[in-house]
């Protein structure tokens, strides 16, 4: 199971992640793929996002069973907290790089 | 920019898709289907192995290109899925595969080793030693026939032999138009992974000189296994939608034996029980210009 979330991302990039994926609500994909082609459809995303961000979530074998990458500039930032990986929630006007 | 579309492999894919009433089109980069009231469909194009169109189906030019560079083959099919013409992905895109398959059908000893294999193959065991293709096409008849004969049998059904008339569909007896349906939608798989492997659909070796004679050969491999059951079993049910209850059923039973990820290996072993190399190069071949880059797709994907 593999699920990409798109914020604010250019249509040419929604229209090509719909080739493979199936777009459920606006913005988010669904589909089941391999480790290969997930690589693939995710250097797809960081190729085209522009100034949009996204989020790929997928299972993984390590403790919590999922995995999740992000690219472009998003108030909710990962967070490695002992091999754990969270989210932290930025306040408003602290963003990220290149932030909105 | 983003990178350039290319396929996926034949076994991350789902089945079949049959699509019908509406004009398939590309908007924003994806492959859409959109009904006369405007409302558009998302086709998940690249991974699907093959997309059966029914009559009241329109394609543009734009989603002819797009289902071509993604790698998924497109049919055209008349009524109850019975295929009429195919395109959207080439064949014929591996010259050394092309070649090796046609230096096996062209020996007379490589062809019954071929042959031989996927008479194993099918039954699990292999035939008799020393006959001929021809007996050995009479032996695969019979067993054949006893085959349905038995099916029948345990499904209840009322059986008189395999028989449809294509010019008039609504004149067979429900088995027959389950059958009809359940295996138009392995040939529809079988030509998709015939062409992804790289292979030609017409160079056949138990079936020969027909468009799909190699289709019609893999696909018997996997015929008894996974479609002829299922026809079988809706049919005893006496639906009122014989056609549509045997693609679904025929679709699951696909993904159960997990058809996708075993006919590229099956074509290729069976092509390999002929017990030939492949042919090796010219001493003085050019080599291309420039190498393309390596696709995640199956051989006889371009691009």
């Amino acid at each position: 199971m593999l699920v990409i979330v798109v914020e604010n991302a250019p249509p040419r990039l929604r229209g090509r992640l719909a080739v493979w994926l199936l777009e459920v609500r606006a913005g988010v994909y669904v589909g089941r793929y391999s480790v290969k082609t997930r690589e693939m459809i995710w250097k797809q995303v960081e190729e085209g996002i522009g100034e949009g961000n996204a989020v790929l979530c997928a299972p993984a074998p390590n403790d919590q069973g999922f995995e999740f990458a992000t690219c472009g500039a998003n108030r909710r930032l990962p967070r490695d907290m002992d091999g754990v990986r969270l989210v932290s929630f930025l306040p408003q006007g602290e963003l990220g790089e290149g932030e909105l | 920019m983003l990178p350039k579309l290319s396929p996926l492999p034949l076994k991350e894919r789902f089945s079949l898709l049959f699509l019908e009433k509406g004009r398939l089109d590309v908007k924003d980069g994806a492959f859409v289907l959109i009904d006369k009231e405007g409302v558009r469909t998302h086709i998940p194009v690249g991974g699907v192995a093959c997309l059966m169109l029914e009559p009241g189906s329109r394609v543009s030019h734009a989603a002819a290109v797009l289902a071509a560079r993604a790698g998924t083959l497109l049919v055209w099919t008349g009524e109850a899925g019975v295929r009429l013409y195919s395109a959207g992905q080439p064949g014929g895109a591996r010259s050394d595969k092309l070649l090796y398959q046609a230096s096996l059908a062209l020996d007379p000893e490589a062809r019954l080793k071929v042959v031989r294999a996927m008479f194993a193959m099918r039954f699990g065991e292999p035939p008799p030693a020393r006959r001929s293709v021809e007996q050995l096409r009479g032996l695969e008849g019979a067993r054949v026939r006893a085959l349905y004969e038995n099916l029948a049998k345990q499904f209840g059904v009322k059986w008189t032999r395999r028989n449809y008339d294509p010019t008039a569909w609504n004149s067979g007896d429900v088995v027959n138009r389950c059958l009809s349906s359940a295996t138009s939608c392995l040939y529809g798989l079988s030509e998709a992974a015939v062409l992804a492997a790289g292979y030609a659909p017409a160079i056949g070796f138990l079936h020969t000189g027909k468009p799909r004679s190699f289709v019609f050969d893999i696909a018997d491999l996997f015929k008894f296994e996974t479609v002829v059951p299922e026809a079988f079993r809706i049919a005893a049910r006496k639906p009122h939608d014989p056609e549509g209850q045997t693609r679904r059923a025929c679709r699951d039973s696909f993904r159960k034996k997990k058809l996708l990820k075993r006919i590229i290996p099956a074509i290729e072993d069976i092509l390999a029980a002929g017990g030939k190399k492949p042919p090796p190069e010219y001493e003085d071949a050019v080599k291309p210009a420039y190498q393309d880059p390596e696709g995640l797709g199956d051989a006889g994907h371009r691009g």
